[in-house]
């Protein structure tokens, strides 16, 4: 009777896992400084950096590792943790002293709002205030990379019936809602900056519509193969650059800001400012063409995502390799 | 659960949780259902806590699992049967391998290589990886059932000028009907937790609302589809202990 409670729990345990954090990992490889210098108050300082278990957040989480080992810092690779919840959890109960998370998620998930705020520093500003009131999470300045959800669909399927933006593809719809089939994500059938949302701001009817639930994973491969002509993607997924799929444009500006943003606990920010300072510049220059390009080499060319995180870093001068 | 004296039989214990397991599944599910009901929930969370949504969420859910369940049955019996014949003993390591490598890769991975390699999504997709991946306590207690019954007993059968099929029908498989139940219990107590990962291929499911509570952190979401799961499970397990209970032998209850 036991043994079966806790049978039908491990299936819950397995979409939940994201516990026994314990790592003590260093980057697999050595970085020199390069327009980063050496801070004197990080030398030795023990960061242990997390991201969630998507290829863009662990990109950016060992942007920052790399960034900070060249600033002399001691660093802990903790990136890949199971899903956003744990992975904010762990940085709240100091497990994590560093990870990137997006506006909307806060505002929407951790936050709790069910509606989001259409402009983004407007969003990334009532999620800083109310974070670090109620949470004492400190929210540094955002980034311009803004993973938001948007439709895709197959390169021949935009031709044939002239797609280029929502509108478009709303009037498609429209016309023939037999054409109308969507793959979607759980949590985007649910949210108001989701499906319902979309639906009322562009004007279909959600109802006479067929829709497909996917993983986040499956639903580009969905999409690229015809399960669906409309598939839910992330604008920055690598993804779409390598299943050759058309991003249609949300003209309305429906979707709500998801702009990268690096979270730390308040107490460990006013003990070490440092971090943030030398982190700055590297925020300041991502943006959604450089982040895609990055998703692209982990998800498309199988590359690590560590590496990735090092070459770009040295390509803008940030870090160099060491002199061997 | 075992809410036994140390003077009750082990029969008595058995039936007192006849009788009260779908008691408990009841009033956990319909604890949780009003819980959920009658709390203060958002518009996110009324998406998913509505009775068309539950319902239409565990009725997938159940016919996932039955499917599966049936899958099995005409799968896993009929081979096992052939396993034990004489004849074929030399091949039952290899279909017990490879039930073993179903049952030993990690569920989801199944699930979605079997998307990707098929192209299939709905049911399908969440069935046939699902009962390739229950297949093997069905298997391994057929096959384990069949071994164990005593050779003397099959000697005295064909002794008295039974055919070998009537050997089969008439002692084999009434003695091994026990363990064969208790394996298919087991499947199905699996392939309704699994059921859970059917969401990811379109399978549908309490998946749904698990995945949507976790990804959008609503606690109601989350624990309305876990309780719901747990009670399906309780309830098919409670289903198979009834069936063992009156499908076994009469001499062996």
């Amino acid at each position: 009777m036991r043994r079966i409670t806790r049978l039908a729990a491990a299936a819950v345990v397995l979409l939940t896992s994201g516990c026994g954090l314990e790592s003590s990992f260093a980057l697999p490889f050595d970085v020199a400084p390069g327009s980063i210098r050496p801070v004197p108050e990080l030398a030795g300082l023990d960061i242990a950096v997390g991201s969630k278990d998507f290829t863009e957040n662990q990109v950016l989480g060992y942007i920052a590792e790399v960034a900070l080992v060249a600033a002399g810092a001691d660093v802990r690779d903790m990136t890949n943790i199971q899903g956003s919840n744990s992975a904010r959890q762990a940085l709240i109960t100091g497990d994590v002293d560093l990870s990137w998370d997006y506006t909307g998620t806060g505002w929407i998930s951790y936050l709790g709002n069910t509606d989001p705020i259409p402009d983004e520093r407007a969003q990334y500003e009532a999620v800083r205030e109310a974070d670090l009131a109620r949470n004492g999470l400190v929210w540094l300045d955002y980034s311009a990379i803004d993973n938001t959800y948007a439709f895709a669909v197959t390169e021949e399927f935009a031709k044939a019936n002239n797609l280029r933006t929502t509108s478009d593809m709303a009037a498609l719809i429209t016309a023939s809602p037999d054409k109308g089939v969507f793959c979607l994500e759980t949590e985007f059938v649910s949210r108001n900056d989701g499906f319902p949302g979309v639906a009322k701001a562009y004007g279909f009817d959600p109802g006479a519509t067929e829709v497909k639930t996917f993983g986040t994973g499956t639903i580009y491969t969905a999409t690229s193969t015809g399960l669906c002509n409309f598939g839910e993607v992330f604008t920055t997924d690598g993804r779409i650059v390598a299943l050759n799929l058309v991003v249609l444009e949300d003209d309305k500006k429906f979707f709500p800001r998801y702009n990268a943003t690096i979270v730390l606990r308040d107490d460990f920010h006013t003990a070490h400012p440092q971090v943030g300072q030398v982190l700055a510049p590297i925020v300041a220059k991502l943006d959604n063409d450089t982040i895609r390009r990055l998703n692209a080499e982990v998800d498309v060319d199988g590359r690590d995502p560590a590496a990735v995180a090092r070459d770009w870093l040295v390509s803008e001068g940030f870090v160099s390799l060491p002199a061997s | 659960m075992t809410a036994a004296t140390s003077t009750a039989s082990p029969q008595r214990v058995e039936r007192l949780r006849l009788l009260v397991q779908p008691l408990v599944v009841v009033a956990l599910v319909g604890g949780v259902l009003l819980w959920a009901f009658t709390s203060d929930l958002d518009s996110i969370e009324r998406q998913s806590i509505n009775a068309s949504a539950l319902a239409s969420a565990t009725w997938d859910h159940l016919v996932i699992s039955l499917v599966v369940t049936g899958l099995v049955l005409v799968v896993a019996v009929p081979l096992g049967i052939v396993l034990t014949r004489r004849w074929a003993r030399r091949a039952a390591p290899l279909f017990l391998g490879i039930a073993t490598i179903g049952q030993a890769s990690p569920a989801i991975g199944i699930l979605v290589l079997f998307f990707l390699v098929s192209g299939t999504e709905g049911l399908w997709a969440a069935v046939l990886p699902i009962a390739f991946y229950t297949l093997l306590p069905v298997l391994r207690n057929t096959m384990v059932g069949l071994q164990g019954v005593d050779p003397a007993l099959v000697d005295a059968g064909r002794g008295i000028g039974m055919s070998a099929g009537t050997v089969l029908r008439r002692i084999e498989l009434p003695l091994a009907v026990p363990l064969i139940l208790a394996g298919l219990r087991t499947a199905l107590v699996h392939a309704v937790g699994v059921a859970t990962l059917a969401v990811f291929v379109n399978g549908g499911g309490l998946g749904l609302l698990i995945d949507t509570g976790y990804k959008l952190a609503r606690v109601p979401v989350l624990v309305t589809g876990a309780v719901l799961a747990v009670g399906l499970a309780l309830l098919v397990d409670w289903l198979g202990a009834v069936v063992e209970t009156y499908l076994g032998p009469k001499g062996l209850r």
